[in-house]
């Protein structure tokens, strides 16, 4: 159903780009459904929001933590803001970094991996934090949901 | 006459939370840089190449269903200089100038150094806020997508002859 929607989208925009339509329906990740994406993207952008106001307050760094409509906004002071979204057309979740800037993550394996170079969103975020907190040894985005670590 | 005395009573406790969500909202909203108007109300270099042309490459990326498709076109001479460029862009303000701006850039240099432009170019041209990044993402991987399919021709090319 979901496919048919996209096939038919795609071809009354751009006739001209039946290759570019080949790609996008063999990227996306099939055995995900919309519900368990909205689930599943949901959850992860949750247990962002406790983690960075957790990891945030014990820094006492002045920052704003603000989930709202699917769009966890991060402003961390002098260092800039973090943007992570949903992106439900391509059950992908966005990142918006002020240090490596844009990143477009699926769900691989559990887990939110950038396909160009295979990292996840929680090894990103775990080394630029540890990056701004250079004392801190424990900080560990992958307790969050679909981390390794997760509880 | 009850139910409207409890409404309004109601409505008084929560109408400081309901005005500080809506400054909140205020804050939130940014306007457009004035560079990014600029390219959205007088795009460069829109329009498009024949794309069989053998010198002409074609970038299309972007996905449709997400609001945001592109489509960055690049004449090359022999030398493998970028002559002209061409772009088309369904999608936000953004989008547009990002495109625009990229067209701008990479006439008139080489191959090698338009695909080293980066996204951190533009969005910095631009001021882009930290949501709109992707954007000019958007614009490097039409570049590259472009210069790709141009390789791919000139390969192709050289096999036959």
């Amino acid at each position: 159903m979901i496919t048919r929607y996209f096939i038919r989208n795609f071809s009354s925009i751009t006739p001209l780009c039946h290759q570019f339509i080949i790609r996008q329906l063999s990227s996306s990740d099939h055995n995900l459904s919309t519900v368990e994406y909205e689930k599943i993207a949901n959850e992860t952008l949750e247990s962002l929001t406790d983690a960075f106001e957790t990891v945030l307050e014990k820094h006492k760094l002045p920052s704003d933590v603000f989930y709202s409509d699917g769009v966890l906004t991060v402003e961390l002071n002098k260092y800039g803001t973090y943007v992570i979204n949903k992106q439900t057309p391509n059950k992908q979740i966005w990142l918006s970094s002020p240090f490596s800037g844009p990143k477009r993550y699926d769900f691989i394996n559990e887990t939110w991996i950038y396909k160009h170079d295979g990292k996840s969103l929680y090894g990103l975020l775990n080394k630029e934090f540890s990056n701004i907190f250079k004392n801190d040894k424990n900080i560990d985005f992958e307790i969050c949901s679909y981390g390794k670590n997760s509880q | 006459m009850a139910a409207y005395n409890l409404s309004n009573r109601v409505y008084s406790k929560i109408r400081p939370l309901i005005s500080a969500s809506m400054d909140a909202r205020y804050m939130l909203t940014r306007n457009y840089h004035e560079k990014v108007i600029d390219h959205y109300e007088n795009p460069r270099n829109v329009g498009s190449f024949d794309k069989s042309d053998a010198n002409i490459g074609t970038g299309l990326v972007g996905a449709p269903a997400c609001g945001d498709v592109m489509k960055l076109q690049i004449k090359v001479d022999e030398n493998g200089k970028i002559v002209d460029a061409k772009f088309k862009t369904f999608g936000c303000g953004s989008a547009i100038a990002s495109s625009s701006l990229a067209t701008e850039w990479i006439k008139g240099k080489s191959v090698n150094e338009a695909n080293s432009i980066k996204n951190q170019d533009i969005a910095k041209e631009l001021c882009l806020p930290p949501v709109k990044l992707h954007c000019s993402m958007l614009a490097e991987d039409a570049i590259k997508a472009a210069i790709i399919d141009y390789n791919t021709k000139k390969n192709k090319e050289q096999k036959s002859n």
